[in-house]
């Protein structure tokens, strides 16, 4: 695809400006109160089912929570905090 | 007098020595315990240490799918029915052997290396490396799912399913490609929204008008967009509902199709909710696949030019229920699906195609299950008569039993 020379700085400005906005929307969301107090154990009965069983926490040890936890954020797409407090849970429950 | 003060020196003399030397006993087995203590504090620290998860990690999990499938198909044509029966162990849909590696480099790289060995042969499933950028941020390149629709990418692995086959149609869309992705998940007051960005090099189009993806090596150009965006409404995150497109031209450049394009959309839905003493779980999604219009020319000696309009659909339904709140039967699972897979009439390959599957599955563990699935296939030809293409109405059924577990 060719651009305009002409158009070059303005397509650019663009694409700027779409990235702030992008990166500004993601850190303007924000949880409630209530799901922000969610403990590690609601959100691993909650979102691990979405998709299959929920997982034992004496399955893995804690070493690979925390690798289970990143490959799952990957998949599920739960959040940063979701997956932080879910592998909490995990490797304190084992 | 100066005896009796002589008397009382000595006596405080004595007392003196006395309780020095019980001091230093009582000194002298107190440090005796603190060094014993000391000693195996520092063992304890040593063995700590021996243990303590470094900053990197490699591990090894997967699948594997076994089982045996017996079935019976009835094929008429112009009048004339033929019926065969087969039984096979560990075919097409029931072998399966997946490693999964993934490599954690600190908490900022994760790479992923899916092999797959099945009656196809040696396959890949996926090879990427993700970079987690920010929070809700991650960005990925390589050999990926893409994010079209949620089959492929969250339910697809055998001990996720709740049946021994895949859905028509879904199974057969392109799922893997060369190129770099961006996804995360975001919280949205009660709600929570994902997204998931990623181009590569795109599908490409067939002689015949059908689409293949996973090529090193682009045909054009052109990148190929796929995108999906989801919505989780609810506060306890039970229901999912999502768009996704996938735009891009599939023509090879220099050839009659280099202006040929694909535009692809999906929804997808799924809900999981616990209904004491019942786990309901429902997913669906529907795929449309467009291409624009083109000449195709037979392989054949007559080289005849046809077209047809490539508009291809496809969908799943199902509905899985789990009775885990009561004690005798919290390990079985009933479940139902209704698939379709409607392909372009007029070209060598257009059929019109539904299937219909029960199961029952008893969970081993939570990552284990034996599952008994019955499908009921129909498919009813709609391929170009003129061309040859017309094979009839197919119908079969199939009975499978199947082993899955997550490794």
């Amino acid at each position: 695809m060719k651009i305009n020379k002409n158009l070059q700085p303005i397509s650019i400005s663009i694409i700027v400006f779409v990235g702030i906005l992008f990166i500004t929307t993601i850190n303007a969301c924000a949880p409630t109160k209530a799901i922000a107090a969610k403990s590690g154990v609601q959100l691993w009965s909650e979102n691990c089912q979405r998709c299959h069983n929920t997982p034992s926490p004496s399955t893995f040890s804690p070493e690979i929570w925390e690798t289970v936890g990143m490959h799952m954020q990957t998949r599920a797409l739960i959040t940063e905090n979701e997956r932080d407090k879910i592998v909490d849970f995990l490797k304190s429950a084992r | 007098m100066k005896f009796k003060i002589q008397n009382s020196s000595y006596g405080f003399l004595l007392l003196f020595l006395l309780g020095t030397i019980i001091q230093l006993r009582a000194q002298d087995q107190k440090s005796t315990v603190d060094s014993s203590l000391l000693e195996r504090i520092n063992y304890l620290e040593q063995q700590m240490n021996y243990h303590k998860s470094g900053d990197d990690h490699f591990m090894v999990v997967g699948l594997a799918n076994f089982g045996f499938s017996s079935n019976k198909t009835t094929n008429t044509l112009n009048g004339i029915s033929t019926t065969s029966k087969k039984s096979n162990l560990g075919d097409i849909d029931q072998f399966e052997f997946s490693p999964m590696f993934l490599w954690r480099h600190e908490k900022k790289y994760l790479m992923e290396f899916e092999p797959t060995f099945s009656q196809n042969g040696l396959g890949v499933s996926w090879a990427d490396i993700s970079y987690f950028a920010a929070p809700n941020v991650i960005i990925r390149a390589g050999y990926l799912v893409l994010p079209f629709g949620t089959y492929s990418k969250k339910q697809a692995a055998g001990w996720i399913n709740k049946f021994a086959t895949d859905p028509i149609g879904i199974a057969d869309m392109p799922t893997s490609d060369y190129g770099v992705e961006v996804e995360g998940g975001l919280p949205l007051g009660d709600m929570k929204m994902n997204y998931d960005l990623a181009l590569s090099n795109g599908l490409q189009l067939g002689n015949d008008g059908t689409v293949t993806s996973g090529y090193l090596v682009d045909n054009n150009t052109n990148k190929t967009i796929t995108g999906r965006l989801g919505l989780l409404p609810f506060s306890n995150s039970s229901l999912e509902i999502g768009v996704s497109g996938m735009f891009g031209k599939v023509g090879t450049e220099g050839t009659s199709f280099h202006n040929v394009n694909g535009n692809m959309y999906a929804f997808d839905f799924n809900y999981v909710k616990t209904y004491v003493p019942f786990l309901v779980n429902f997913k669906s999604q529907y795929n449309i696949v467009d291409i624009s219009n083109a000449d195709y020319t037979t392989a054949d000696e007559w080289a005849t030019n046809y077209t047809f309009k490539n508009h291809s659909t496809s969908s799943f339904t199902q509905c899985s229920i789990r009775p885990t709140g009561i004690q005798a039967l919290h390990d079985f699972e009933l479940a139902a699906r209704y698939s379709t897979y409607n392909t372009p009439s007029n070209s060598t390959w257009g059929s019109d195609q539904s299937a219909f599957a029960i199961g029952l599955n008893y969970w081993l563990s939570w990552r284990s299950v034996i599952k008994f699935t019955y499908e009921k296939y129909n498919g009813n030809s709609t391929g170009s008569e003129v061309l040859n293409a017309f094979t009839g109405i197919t119908k079969s059924n199939t009975l499978y039993l199947q082993f899955s577990i997550q490794l």
